[in-house]
């Protein structure tokens, strides 16, 4: 103890990261957008549960709520949170319980101790999911996550992408055509996020303003799409407890948001031949999965740039071609997950390019 | 952290005089210790037992044999404690005052040859530092700069101002002898708005730093104003105390026979300035100044200071603190591991490393072993202290001063 007090007290700080702080801190940080996530899910399913018959069986989800609330006609925050409950529970819970069986299984067939990180990355493939997601394929993606965003790098620190990224990233490619009535599938173009952008090729601000799509509703998160992604009032918040204990970089996020801001504005300004070249900044920032996956996913520092150039450069090239790629292709509407696969691949180069420099420089001035 | 240095300085530019200093403490043994002067094969002048004044040489490098080294204090050669592959761990004097002290004359010219010679007779040639590699320089090399070190940013360091308020003559007949022992700038670096006063003289500028986490490393300073290439070429450092006792053996033809020190730590009862022999007994200082219970003796601070235990126990060379840190059962994990375990890169890591080093690149070459990428990199820019920081933030528990000093030899050797 007495070391680290000495250390820390030297340091401000500095040396009381454990990777158990980093990992209490990251659940911390995501309890508002959890919150915002279950009320999301009950505000949806209750608003389209009259014009829906039949939708209290549909799936183990909407049994569940079936049975929880006793007042459909009236219902209060309470009823919402249960209901989002118990469409978000069997999802998480099945994501954990897979989770934890390939990590106990890994750490035996490895002989390494049993690594506990299984419990966020279930967390953050949860909120990415849409509310009726079939628990098949919530098994699966998650597998994929832990098995090759984890296991075969040899654990936590060792990989070189976010393994929540790669379980959302493999349920969007393996299960295009997935979604059903249910409401909480509405909004979701398969598993790709956001219908909303959709909606603006197709009939630009007045296709929103039909929808109940406002920035007000975008921004506290009312409005549909996947679990978490929505609100992004709540990731701020998340993001700010992150931000002031520096598990993330604010320099990689800034240049996030800089760099839809500043790729949106031209596009607004030049204007182009095809597509939705006329969405502004601020729907580019508050639709979809972007500010979720600019926080959760994108500022995984082992995923990430590790110099500070580098972060800059990172995050530019996540914001711009997020707006790029809304832009000009309709048929990846949100856009985020396949921008941040490859800027994570991307990660490695953009560090040898600045580190490059740096050795050029010091050969240049040193004696 | 910048609160804390003011703290620490504010008594001590309030006091006047002497009491600045903090008061004196006598030991009844002090050594040289082996492992501050890397790369050295020490070659005995002195039998165990035999009678040494102060000054008197106790030992010369074979390779360079006209590099000596003195004795700090006069008394007797009571042990030369030697450790692993005969490595010199110490060569204790029990101190005895009375026999007086060997004086050198200080030369009449200022010409190099002359200057130089009288610093590696007297011993305090032993006390400059090249980098890269933090060894002795050479008797005959020339550097492209040489640094004196007059600002401190250790946590509870002594604050360099009073001290060379004090002693500012010396300070000054010290700086005036390291600008003619080489055409080479010679920057004095010091805490902004604490320049000390040197006199005027071409090639010599005082540099102001401004506080921060690491702003006292030499490394801070070289990297700002002279850094290191791939040229090979070399810089020469000096701290601020071991300049006034250059001025003392100036001025007097004697070595300066005390170091301002700061006690500190979770186990000192009452951290304050002490002025003690170079080379003390760490366990004589602190006899009546711990808490109960285990402790652990650091040489230096509890950022960068050295393990000081068994024959190794004494204040080293250069450094201006000890610290004492209570052994709890969380202790016992220390951090001489070296195995990779997991780094997160995060951006914390950033503001620790010292300047112009991207410190993830670095310390995956350096976990890896990789000599030549860690060149690249700017491993020739440091030594051990600059990685400190690193080493107590990374998770992964390794000791990147050690692990850049099996670089830096490597290195050493194909150079």
């Amino acid at each position: 103890m007495a070391v680290r007090d000495n250390i820390q007290s030297a340091l401000s700080g500095y040396a009381g990261n454990s990777q158990g702080r980093i990992r209490r801190l990251l659940l911390w940080s995501l309890l508002p957008v959890s919150i915002a996530a279950l009320t999301k899910v009950g505000y949806q399913y209750l608003l389209n549960l009259p014009l829906l018959p039949g939708l209290e069986a549909d799936n183990l989800g909407s049994r569940i709520a079936a049975g929880l609330v006793l007042d459909l006609q009236h219902p209060g925050w309470f009823d919402m949170l249960a209901v989002g409950l118990a469409h978000m529970g069997p999802v998480l819970m099945v994501a954990l319980l897979t989770g934890g069986v390939w990590e106990r299984l890994i750490a035996e067939k490895r002989q390494k101790p049993f690594e506990p990180g299984f419990v966020l990355i279930a967390l953050l493939f949860t909120l990415l999911l849409p509310g009726a997601t079939p628990l098949s394929h919530v098994v699966l993606g998650m597998s994929f996550a832990i098995l090759v965003g984890k296991g075969i790098f040899g654990g936590e620190g060792k990989t070189f992408l976010s393994p929540a990224l790669l379980g959302i990233a493999f349920v969007q490619v393996s299960f295009p055509g997935a979604s059903a009535q249910h409401p909480l599938w509405e909004g979701l173009a398969g598993y790709s996020g956001s219908e909303a952008i959709a909606l603006y090729h197709r009939g630009g601000e007045a296709a929103l303003a039909a929808a109940d799509i406002d920035l007000w509703s975008a921004f506290i998160g009312s409005t549909p799409g996947a679990m978490g992604t929505t609100s992004v009032l709540a990731v701020m918040l998340g993001a700010a407890l992150l931000l002031v204990t520096r598990i993330i970089s604010w320099r990689l996020l800034l240049a996030q948001v800089l760099g839809v801001v500043v790729a949106a504005t031209l596009f607004n300004l030049l204007g182009a031949e095809a597509g939705a070249s006329d969405i502004s900044a601020s729907w580019h920032l508050l639709l979809g999965s972007f500010a979720f996956a600019a926080v959760y996913l994108a500022c995984d520092p082992v995923a990430s740039a590790s110099t500070n150039p580098g972060r800059w450069i990172q995050g530019l090239i996540i914001g711009a071609l997020v707006v790029l790629i809304r832009v000009v292709n309709p048929r990846h509407p949100d856009a985020v997950i396949p921008v941040l696969l490859l800027a994570s691949i991307l990660a490695p180069l953009i560090d040898h390019a600045v580190v490059a420099v740096n050795i050029r420089q010091r050969g240049r001035r040193g004696v | 952290m910048g609160n804390k240095m003011k703290m620490e300085q504010q008594p001590a530019s309030d006091a006047t005089g002497e009491s600045a200093l903090g008061e004196s403490r006598q030991v009844s043994r002090v050594a040289l210790l082996g492992r501050d002067f890397r790369g050295v094969s020490f070659e005995m002048l002195c039998q165990q037992g035999d009678a040494v004044k102060a000054g008197d040489a106790l030992m010369r490098d074979v390779r360079r044999p006209q590099i000596r080294f003195t004795a700090p204090v006069a008394g007797r050669v009571v042990k030369v404690e030697r450790g692993a592959r005969r490595r010199l761990l110490s060569l204790q004097i029990e101190v005895d005052t009375t026999r007086g002290s060997t004086s050198y004359t200080p030369p009449l010219t200022s010409d190099k040859a002359s200057l130089r010679g009288f610093m590696l007779d007297s011993g305090a040639w032993t006390t400059l530092r090249t980098r890269p590699f933090g060894n002795i320089p050479d008797p005959d090399g020339e550097p492209a700069g040489i640094f004196v070190t007059a600002i401190d940013s250790d946590p509870q360091a002594p604050g360099p101002a009073p001290i060379i308020d004090i002693f500012s003559d010396e300070f000054r007949a010290g700086v005036d002898a390291l600008a003619g022992i080489s055409d080479a700038p010679l920057y004095v670096c010091h805490a902004s708005g604490n320049a000390p006063e040197v006199s005027e003289s071409a090639g010599l500028s005082c540099v102001p730093f401004a506080q921060g986490i690491s702003s006292g490393l030499p490394g801070v300073h070289i990297n700002a104003l002279c850094p290191i290439g791939f040229a090979g070429g070399e810089v020469w450092h000096i701290g601020y105390q071991d300049v006034i006792s250059l001025g003392h053996l100036m001025l007097g033809g004697r070595a300066w026979m005390e170091r301002v020190i700061t006690i500190g730590g979770d186990a000192v009862r009452r951290p304050r300035s002490l002025r003690v022999p170079p080379g003390a007994a760490i366990s004589e200082l602190l006899a009546d100044e711990l808490h109960d219970g285990a402790v652990r003796f650091l040489s230096g601070s509890v950022v960068r200071g050295l393990v000081a235990s068994g024959g190794e126990a004494y204040l080293g060379s250069g450094h201006r603190q000890i610290s004492a840190l209570s052994e709890t059962g969380s202790n016992a994990s220390n951090k001489q591991q070296t195995s990779p375990g997991v780094m997160i890169p995060g951006d914390q890591l950033e503001s620790l490393a010292p300047p112009g080093i991207y410190p993830v690149p670095m310390m995956r070459a350096l976990q890896v072993g990789d000599v030549d990428r860690a060149r690249d990199l700017g491993a020739l820019e440091l030594i051990e202290e600059d990685l400190a920081l690193l080493s107590h933030a990374c998770l992964s528990q390794c000791d990147y001063g050690q692990l850049l000093r099996n670089v830096l030899d490597q290195l050493e050797q194909v150079r």
